[in-house]
């Protein structure tokens, strides 16, 4: 988890570029495959659309020619006189041979006209007013006769008797086949007296036939009458039911005119389209499913494969390229990040493409320009410090030199001549030393040679209350110090440590110890207060009698410019007890 | 670089592949009969008479679905004449579509059809064993020594009376043994007079009476040949007509329209007698408040004429094959079935009172039984037996055509013309048009 993670960081530019690429390259594939796939809808429903118009106006013309025999066929049995005697005589009127004349002649032309319907598989039935009938073919629709006479199919002709009404039935207990029935009501033209009905029954799979032509799975029609319920359809499933909602689609579509409708009825998406049959009372009502249709038209499937496939191709294409662009830049900062703190040697490799090189070069051109800087910086520091060491070297406080040549004269005036020639031949040796470069190393018998200088100076001005002990040991005698190294800290002890105290000791002591030299200046005096913790000494004040510019605080960074951190400058001080100053200096 | 060129072709080919699927999806067409030897079988058989002819088929498939259950039957009722319309409009146009496996054809009618379209049907001679079923049934199911329709049902008439209704009048089922139809005449002007119902039902367009009433006596609407008009001269027609012509004077007769009336004037009880074939006996026993009225007497002669017995024949039919794809089912869902079953052929008889023409099947109990609607008549024995007696007559090509001409010139005969001239002039129309 962690390297991946780890990984991650270094790839996250790769990660970044690859994500927006990948949602990029989707989000266009979608998009355009949406765009192109609902023009083409359109663009197909239009078409269909036209097409479908067309196929609905033969529908319309195929049911205009049966319409056209069944008028043909009705207008011929109404006027048909002998039918009417047929169907109006009664029972009694005639003897037999006369009744069976008019049976024989009325059955004859019922057969004629019935010829002009062969082509549609219809039954006719007529039916009179005395209750006599004929029917051409029972099995069409096998409804009793008694029955018929108060059906609701007779009484809607009889309300109307000048239309042919279409009319359907759903069948009979005997049959349930359902049928579509035209019928007309036979009446005398000039007294307008019923004397019966004539029906014209086709079953609906036999009326289907005059669309189901045009019908494919998803095409579909449905024949409504006026109540809304689907007389014919090639579903048959949907025969009898009554759908109210088609019917008012379909005759919203007939009265606005429109060229389709997208509607949702029987739970599905459909493409409607209507014509109103006025001769039948019909609608003949299209219903292209719209995913069956569209299904047909755009492979999902494949579209959805090639797309895929595209995707996939160019994600692998996006893949390789930007890992190949990515690679060297996440070599490039991987590396960079090895730049740890205060190394800046850390070059990097210049390798990949051409704006990573540059960007390497640069890079590296950079870290040499750093290194030369510090450097440079590094030198300057030094030469600046040095100089201020020499500077302060060069001051030999006057007051010293006043007061020692004071000393030197009251030794005169008192006639202690050898006293006087030994304190100048001090202060001569103590200035030969101290003037020149500051850089300089002298022995430590030099160094304590001097010391000695100064510590008789000062013995002769304030006496020699303050005993000075000096315990080299032999083998440091030639290791090479700075210069005035151990002076500040004898001139710290001299005027500040037995302030308090009448008298005491000062021990200088000078050894090798792990390999470095430890000089020690101890002394017993009142110690000092406020030593800080990590053993630095206090700031001194100034208007005191310092021998030169060098004071104890810059031994210790004299010390650690020359030598390093290891070596340096340790106070230890207890109040009362008194102070121990321990120096460490390599081995030289 | 590999790698992606690799994928890149991949991915191409499965493109070019997916595209090229979506070709070959609906472009199977289904014909309406596949081959017989696999799968599901569908057939498709047409009958008319949802009481009698359909209710056997179903009977029969039924009894092959138990046995066969790969061959899917689809049975469809028509009228007959819807069925011989639909035949003949595809068998000229040529075109098989639309026509079924299995055909009812009414025994008059067969031969029009065989010898019109000789090819159109299947040679079942194989496949059936033509002695096994009652020699009339043979000339017109068979043609040139081929069999090509399994004989179905026997035709064999009788009168059907309203025993109650004769009772009224004076009459006993004994008394109607041996009568002409002078004395059926004088019987039904009794029963009248009686009961104000009427003897019979006649339907002007139906001359099955006249059939009935020559075929009697040996004679046809055609010479022996089948096809030579056989209708001036002919002296068993003239008498026919003449007793026909004298029924329709006697107020005896309601007439009827179609066959629902023809139904529903007995049933109501609105007609003493039913002359006609035997196949009514279901639609008689449909009334089955008139349990026990009935009996069947033997067909009534021709008066003034020795050679007419008491039997004669109206309709019967039997199947035929059409030789389009499923034949070879077909034929051996009518072997299986009409053509051998004899247990098929006791519950026919059982339940929907057929009686068949297979021989074998005579000889079973069901033939023999006593039926308590015709007041324990065992009138399946009877039919058998006047079956043996009904006169061959050749009923050729032309039957329903010549009957079409001389039902018009009966409506003049009953209206006055002279009888003689009605059958010259039917005989020189049919000569024309039978040329």
């Amino acid at each position: 988890m962690r390297a991946i993670l780890e990984r991650l960081k270094y790839n996250g530019l790769f990660v970044k570029m690859f994500v927006i690429m990948v949602v990029s390259i989707i989000s266009v594939t979608l998009l355009t495959s949406w765009v192109t796939i609902r023009m083409s809808e359109r663009l197909f429903m239009n078409t269909f659309s036209i097409t479908n118009s067309k196929v609905i106006t033969q529908i319309k013309t195929n049911f205009e020619s049966f319409n056209y025999a069944v008028i043909t066929a009705a207008n011929n049995v109404l006027q048909s006189g002998s039918i009417k005697g047929f169907l109006s005589q009664g029972d009694g009127d005639s003897g037999t041979i006369e009744t069976n004349r008019i049976y024989f002649t009325a059955i004859q032309l019922m057969k004629q006209y019935q010829a002009n319907l062969d082509a549609y598989d219809v039954g006719m039935t007529i039916i009179g007013a005395n209750g006599r009938s004929y029917t051409s073919d029972n099995t069409v629709w096998p409804i009793p006769k008694n029955q018929l006479r108060t059906h609701p199919i007779t009484i809607n002709t009889n309300a109307e008797p000048k239309r042919v009404m279409y009319q359907f039935s759903g069948g009979t207990p005997d049959s349930l086949n359902p049928v579509i029935v035209a019928t007309k009501a036979l009446y005398e033209r000039t007294s307008g007296t019923l004397y019966g009905d004539l029906y014209i029954a086709i079953r609906e799979t036999a009326f289907k036939r005059f669309y189901t032509n045009f019908t494919s799975d998803g095409n579909d029609v449905v024949i409504l009458n006026r109540s809304g319920v689907i007389v014919s359809s090639n579903r048959d499933d949907l025969i009898g039911k009554l759908n109210v909602g088609l019917l008012s689609f379909a005759k919203q579509i007939e009265e606005e005119g429109l060229p389709y409708k997208n509607a949702s009825v029987m739970g599905g998406e459909y493409v409607l389209l209507a014509e109103y049959l006025p001769t039948y009372d019909f609608y003949v009502v299209n219903l292209v499913d719209k995913e069956t249709a569209l299904e047909q038209l755009v492979n999902t499937r494949a579209v959805a494969l090639i797309c895929a496939a595209i995707v996939l191709v160019a994600l692998l294409i996006v893949f390789v390229i930007s890992k190949r662009l990515t690679r060297s830049l996440s070599l490039l900062v991987r590396q960079m990040s090895n730049v740890t703190k205060k190394n800046f040697h850390n070059y990097i490799n210049v390798k990949g493409s051409f704006e990573v090189k540059e960007l390497g070069y640069a890079y590296n051109y950079m870290l040499d320009e750093l290194n030369d800087y510090v450097k440079r910086l590094v030198e300057t520091q030094r030469e600046q410090h040095n100089a201020e060491l020499a500077a302060l070297q060069m001051q030999i406080n006057p007051h010293f030199l006043y007061n020692t040549l004071a000393s030197i004269k009251i030794l005169v005036q008192q006639g202690s001549k050898e006293k006087a020639s030994d304190t100048i031949n001090a202060l001569i040796s103590l200035l030969q030393n101290t003037i020149g470069n500051v850089s300089e190393t002298v022995t430590v018998s030099d160094e304590i040679e001097n010391l000695k200088h100064y510590v008789f100076i000062n013995h002769m001005r304030y006496g020699e209350r303050i005993k000075v002990s000096y315990f080299v040991a032999p083998d440091c005698l030639d290791v090479r110090v700075p210069k005035l190294i151990l002076q500040p800290f004898m001139e710290n002890a001299f005027f500040h440590a037995f302030n308090d105290k009448p008298d005491g000791y000062i021990y200088v002591l000078v050894s090798a110890e792990a390999g470095s030299l430890l000089c020690e200046i101890v002394d017993n005096g009142s110690g000092i207060e406020g030593l800080s913790d990590n053993g630095k000494l206090p700031n001194p004040k100034g208007g005191r009698q310092l021998f030169s510019g060098i004071g104890i605080r810059n031994v210790h960074d004299r010390i650690v410019l020359l030598y390093g951190n290891a070596y340096g400058v340790v106070i230890d001080s207890k109040p009362g007890e008194g102070t121990k100053v321990r120096i460490r200096m390599p081995l030289l | 670089m590999k790698k992606v060129l690799v994928l890149l072709l991949a991915s191409f080919v499965l493109l070019t592949a997916c595209s090229s699927k979506s070709d070959n999806d609906t472009s199977t067409s289904e014909g309406t009969n596949d081959t017989a030897s696999q799968g599901t079988t569908e057939l498709t058989a047409w009958a008319w008479d949802a009481n009698f002819n359909v209710a056997a088929l179903n009977m029969a498939k039924d009894v092959y679905a138990t046995q066969n259950a790969n061959v899917k039957i689809d049975v469809q009722e028509n009228a007959q004449a819807d069925i011989v319309q639909k035949l003949n409009t595809g068998l000229n146009s040529g075109t098989t579509k639309g026509l079924p496996n299995i055909v009812l054809i009414e025994d008059y009618r067969a031969q029009s059809f065989l010898q019109a379209y000789p090819d159109a049907f299947y040679d079942l001679s194989s496949v059936i064993n033509a002695s096994d079923f009652a020699d009339y049934k043979i000339g017109p199911t068979s043609l040139d020594g081929k069999q090509y329709g399994v004989p179905f049902d026997s035709g064999v008439a009788g009168l059907y009376v309203r025993k109650d209704l004769l009772e009224q009048a004076g009459y006993k089922v004994e008394d109607l043994q041996d009568v002409d139809w002078d004395k059926i005449i004088e019987i039904g002007k009794a029963v009248k007079a009686k009961t104000g119902k009427a003897l019979l039902t006649q339907d002007p367009n139906d001359l099955g009476l006249i059939r009935m009433m020559i075929q009697s006596a040996g004679s046809w609407y055609t010479k022996e040949d089948g096809t030579t008009p056989d209708l001036k001269d002919n002296a068993i027609l003239k008498q026919a007509l003449e007793t026909y012509k004298k029924l329709m004077e006697s107020d005896i007769v309601k007439v009827t329209s179609d066959w629902s009336q023809f139904v529903g004037a007995f049933n109501s009880g609105d007609v003493a007698s039913v002359p006609t074939g035997n196949w009514i006996t279901a639609s008689v026993k449909a009334e089955a408040s008139q349990s026990g009225q009935w009996a069947v007497v033997p067909f009534p002669t021709l008066p003034n004429t020795p050679s007419s017995v008491h039997a004669s024949n109206l309709g019967g039919s039997s199947w035929y094959v059409l030789n389009i794809d499923g034949k070879e089912a077909a034929a051996e869902f009518l072997k299986q079935t009409f053509g051998s079953n004899v247990d098929l052929y006791q519950n026919l008889n059982k339940q929907i009172g057929a009686i068949g023409t297979l021989k074998a099947a005579a000889s079973g109990e069901a033939y023999s039984a006593a039926d308590e609607f015709f007041g324990g008549q065992t009138i399946t024995a009877d039919f058998a037996k006047w079956t043996e007696q009904i006169p061959r007559v050749n009923y050729g090509m032309h039957t329903y055509e010549i009957e079409d001409l001389l039902a018009v010139e009966v409506q003049n005969y009953l209206n006055g013309k002279d009888l003689d001239k009605v059958l010259s002039d039917a005989q020189s129309q049919a000569e024309t048009q039978i040329q």
